[in-house]
């Protein structure tokens, strides 16, 4: 039953995917997959509270298998719960042409090729949709971008960029399936070399895809410039693919790691979580600030998964259990909101253009329901309760918490960084979503096309609207959806009951009550108050009439913080005064903060590899007696060695 | 529920909701009385609030519902924050529960409607001081977390009422890591009630406000929910300093009995901060509270060293 219904939501996307590529079907062929989408997703969740499995089971072999077991049921019904609005948004937002036919058709296509990932059972189907997961959003870029010559620099670095890790991915699903370790923890010795070996290739490979801190420079390059549905699939569906395989690796097939790559995981997470959500603070385009803060998410995920295997080392398996169930229910949270978000931002973008943050303003009144929505989005992403976001970083900080609880000093000092690193991080983000609330919904409007724009269509205010209520529905009640992710763990544990979340040693979060409290409280003082006001007034600035040029900046809002991180960030700024016989005539200022890691670690090395290959040209003359020097080079050199003794 | 339950909830309500407003009063009196000066009474707070909740509000033009609905929901949050921290070891099930590191999460939700209704008003007053605030909160959020941190592994649960019981007796003064958790908390209560050295209270000048700035354009209705927020605040944060980080004893009723005293000795201790210190440049206060992180780390770390 579960089994067939996968089965055709799958053939509904392939077929969908088909249809959209034909003019006259391009509508029933989105609309299918949107259909589709929903049915892999329903599945996929069936899957996971039933604890069925279906199709074969994993093997080192390489024959293809597929199958679903709970954890990728999880994972399908993520892809289902955003690729399903993500759908019915773009029938609406992509063009009518040929390139908008063939992106919605290469959409399906993308959508298949990760739910290959997930329900791949053997090396090398996994291996074959981990492959055209990267490289179909690539073509889709593509496409959408034709002729745009940075964008096809950008694709170029993502794709080189993600392969260059990639092969840690492939070295480390190959070297499980060397050991015979795909689906058996107990041929891998905790503490051998093969382990250590795996678990960092399985860090590097998957870590890219995945966006980690520091092998995350693709991710804000990339997802910005795809159109906004894709945009939403690959930070809230592809990135979560490598999340899924991390967990595969790490927790599920490679045994008890040592302390220190336990260690390391929560260091990355960490890293990734305070960097992506600073960088995010001092962006100035929407679609890039919501790009940084998938690193910053993800970072939080890493975070979860890192507490778990510390906990794991220290034999706390209930706990283990818990922190794997607060990074998955991050996952599935952080899918949903990201999603929102970027399809708020692509409806933003039709109805107003350019997405340059400073340049926005006032469209919370212009267009309410999606303005609505991209609030409830930015509260659920900054941590707020009663929203979702609120419920899976409250998990998160008590698994760190037990890190610090269980552990010896060493990891429990670890632990106990880690989070304020987190409780730092979520303060971080609430500030960079007060600032794009406010630069985006609120205030007067920046530009014409902005104080003139319309409400987004129907569909799209739909998906926008249906992911808002997700948003809702799963703060409200995370524990329908936690109890089952705690019992994924490969390890025997008891899962918690109820809605909210009460968990033994904490003071338990009653979600449902809290969220009932603060909405019977705020009606409550709102009628209290009355509606007694004063006839409108402009706001007070000592006197002086707001002017368009008094309104805040983003970079003004964040200054305090730029400044006060000035040590580490090393922002750089730049002033010309321009003045002539002693008259001011123009000031203008650029400020601007550099990506560290890009600019002291990747460009040293692009130069450097750049160098070497100009210097290695240097060997390639072109002239024909040049080569035949170097072959007879080489055949004494060959000749010499096995005269010594060094070959043969 | 029992009768020393029944006491510690009444307490918690009419101490958090309706006493709130003496203990910036009373702070504001003491500290007069050191200047030099005689000073308001104790229960000008209340005068206020009486003053405000008569008159008509402000409404600014072309601002959104969020300006209309950002006083309640920062006066919603805070009565959810006080329901939430117990005044005593016990407390009834008001349906929040209990749990120290959840608080963070309600102040966060005050912190993001206050700040949002300064860019809704775009009034750069507001957004100075709604940016310097969320600035500081960075290092607010981690030092509260991580003192929070402290007394949660010396208890160890995260549930409130388990804390205050798991740390009474007079450990504090002998164990460092609560020791060191009760520096790291003083500056969260300096900050959290927006106290001299991080900000100050009484200044009438736009340019210097932090957690002002943004009540700026507020009035009547809305601006006694602000204040009365204020002043819930620092019910929230001296409540948990007296009954975590200072000798309390076992036993619910001497608890009771123990809170109004130990709350006039912080509000006392803080009006002579307020004297005797002066305002520190604001760039410089993320480094004064870095330093209570660095500390409860120590804490931390003294507990897992086992140093008791």
């Amino acid at each position: 039953m579960t089994a067939a219904l996968l089965l055709i939501g799958l053939g509904a996307l392939a077929v969908g995917g088909i249809l959209a590529f034909f003019p006259r079907g391009f509508r029933a062929g989105v609309v299918l997959q949107a259909l589709g989408a929903t049915a892999i997703g329903v599945a996929g969740f069936w899957v996971l509270g039933t604890g069925a499995v279906l199709g074969d089971g994993f093997t080192s072999a390489f024959a293809a298998q597929v199958g679903v077991d709970g954890l990728s049921g999880l994972f399908l019904g993520a892809l289902g719960l955003v690729a399903a609005p993500a759908l019915v948004f773009s029938l609406r937002y992509v063009e009518l042409t040929a390139r908008g036919r063939a992106i919605a058709g290469l959409t399906a296509a993308f959508l298949l090729a990760m739910a290959a990932v997930i329900c791949a059972r053997d090396p090398l189907t996994f291996l074959l949709g981990w492959e055209l997961m990267t490289l179909l959003p690539a073509a889709v870029i593509l496409l959408a971008r034709a002729g745009d010559e940075r964008a096809r620099q950008t694709v170029f670095s993502y794709v080189a960029i993600t392969h260059l890790g990639g092969v840690g991915t492939w070295i480390a699903i190959l070297l499980l399936a060397e050991a015979g370790a795909i689906g058996n923890a107990s041929a891998i010795t905790s503490g051998s070399g093969m382990q250590t070996a795996i678990a960092l290739a399985a860090l590097i490979g998957m870590g890219t895809k995945a966006g980690v801190m520091p092998m995350h420079v693709w991710l804000p390059r990339a997802h910005p410039i795809a159109p906004a549905p894709v945009s939403a699939l690959m930070s809230g569906v592809m990135i979560k693919v490598a999340v899924y395989a991390l967990v595969r690796v790490l927790v599920e097939w490679i045994g008890v790691l040592p302390l220190w790559l336990c260690l390391l995981v929560l260091a990355l997470g960490a890293l990734s979580a305070v960097g992506g959500v600073t960088y995010a603070l001092f962006e100035h385009d929407l679609k890039r600030l919501l790009a940084l803060h998938s690193i910053e998410n993800i970072g939080i995920i890493m975070l979860g998964i890192g507490a778990c295997l510390l906990l794991r080392a220290r034999g706390a398996d209930q706990w283990a259990a818990f922190a794997l169930g607060a990074a998955l229910l991050h996952t599935v949270n952080h899918a949903v909101f990201k999603a929102l978000l970027f399809m708020g931002a692509g409806a933003f973008e039709r109805a107003v253009g350019s997405l340059e943050i400073d340049r926005l303003g006032g469209l919370l009144r212009r267009m309410p329901w999606t303005g609505a929505g991209f609030l409830v989005g930015a509260m659920a992403i900054a941590g707020l309760p009663p929203l979702n976001g609120f419920a899976s970083e409250w998990l998160t900080l008590q698994a760190l918490l037990h890190v610090s609880q269980h552990g010896n000093v060493a990891d429990g000092v670890a632990g106990a960084i880690a989070l304020g690193a987190l409780a730092s991080t979520a303060a971080l983000a609430l500030f960079c979503f007060v600032k794009v609330t406010g630069l985006v919904l609120l205030g007067p409007p920046r530009r014409k096309a902005v104080a003139e724009a319309e409400e987004a269509p129907r569909l799209m205010v739909g998906a926008v609207a249906f992911l808002a209520l997700a948003c809702v529905v799963l703060g409200l009640a995370p524990g329908v959806l936690f109890a089952p992710l705690v019992g994924l763990a490969p390890w025997p544990t008891t899962e918690p009951t109820g809605i909210g979340l009460h968990l033994p040693g904490t003071g338990s979060l009653p979600t449902a009550g809290i969220a009932l409290v603060l909405v019977a409280l705020t009606a409550a003082l709102v009628l209290l108050r009355g509606r007694r006001s004063a006839a409108p007034a402009p706001s007070w600035a000592c006197g002086q009439l707001v002017e368009p040029e008094l309104n805040w900046t983003s970079s003004g809002f964040t200054k305090p913080l730029r400044l006060v991180l000035e040590v580490m960030l090393r922002p750089q700024r730049e002033i010309v005064v321009r003045s002539e016989g002693g008259v001011l005539q123009e000031v203008s200022y650029r400020g601007h903060v550099p990506h560290l890691i890009d600019e002291r670690v990747y460009r040293p090395v692009v130069r450097l590899s750049l160098a070497s290959a100009a210097r290695a040209r240097r060997l390639q003359s072109g002239s024909l007696g040049t080569y035949v020097v170097y072959l007879i080079a080489l055949v004494v050199a060959l000749l010499a060695a096995a005269r010594i003794g060094l070959i043969g | 529920m029992n009768a020393g339950t029944t006491a510690a909830g009444a307490a918690q309500i009419a101490g958090g909701i309706l006493l709130a407003p003496l203990l910036p009063g009373l702070i504001q009196h003491w500290k007069a009385r050191l200047q030099g000066r005689r000073g308001p009474s104790p229960l000008q707070p209340y005068r206020e609030l009486r003053r405000l909740w008569g008159k008509s509000a402000i409404s600014v033009e072309g601002t959104s519902a969020v300006y209309r609905l950002a006083p309640a929901v920062v006066a919603a949050s805070l009565v959810a924050a006080v329901l939430l921290v117990p005044a005593a070891e016990r407390a009834p099930n008001w349906g929040v529960g209990h749990d120290a590191l959840a608080l963070a999460g309600f102040l966060a939700l005050a912190r993001f409607a206050l700040a949002a209704s300064a860019w809704d008003v775009a009034n750069g007053f507001s957004l100075m001081g709604a940016s310097r605030d969320l600035t500081l909160s960075v290092f607010v959020e981690a030092t509260l977390i991580l003192s929070l941190a402290v007394a949660a592994l010396v208890a160890a649960t995260t549930d409130l009422t388990g804390i205050i019981a798991g740390t009474a007796g007079t450990a504090v003064w002998s164990s460092p890591a609560l020791g060191l958790g009760a520096v790291a908390f003083a500056l969260v209560v300096v900050a959290e009630t927006g106290r001299q050295p991080v900000d100050n209270p009484d200044t009438h000048l736009e340019l210097t406000m932090i957690h002002e700035g943004p009540l700026l354009e507020y009035g009547g209705r809305d601006q006694a929910y602000l204040q009365w927020a204020a002043a819930a605040r620092h019910w929230l944060v001296l409540v948990l300093a007296v009954q975590v980080f200072l000798p309390h004893p076992q036993g619910l009723w001497w608890q009771l009995a123990l809170l109004p005293v130990w709350l006039a000795v912080l509000c006392g201790a803080l009006a002579l901060t307020e004297t005797l210190v002066v305002k520190m440049r604001v760039l410089l206060v993320p480094r004064l509270l870095a330093a209570g992180a660095v500390a409860a780390l120590l804490g931390i770390a003294a507990h897992l060293v086992g140093i008791a």
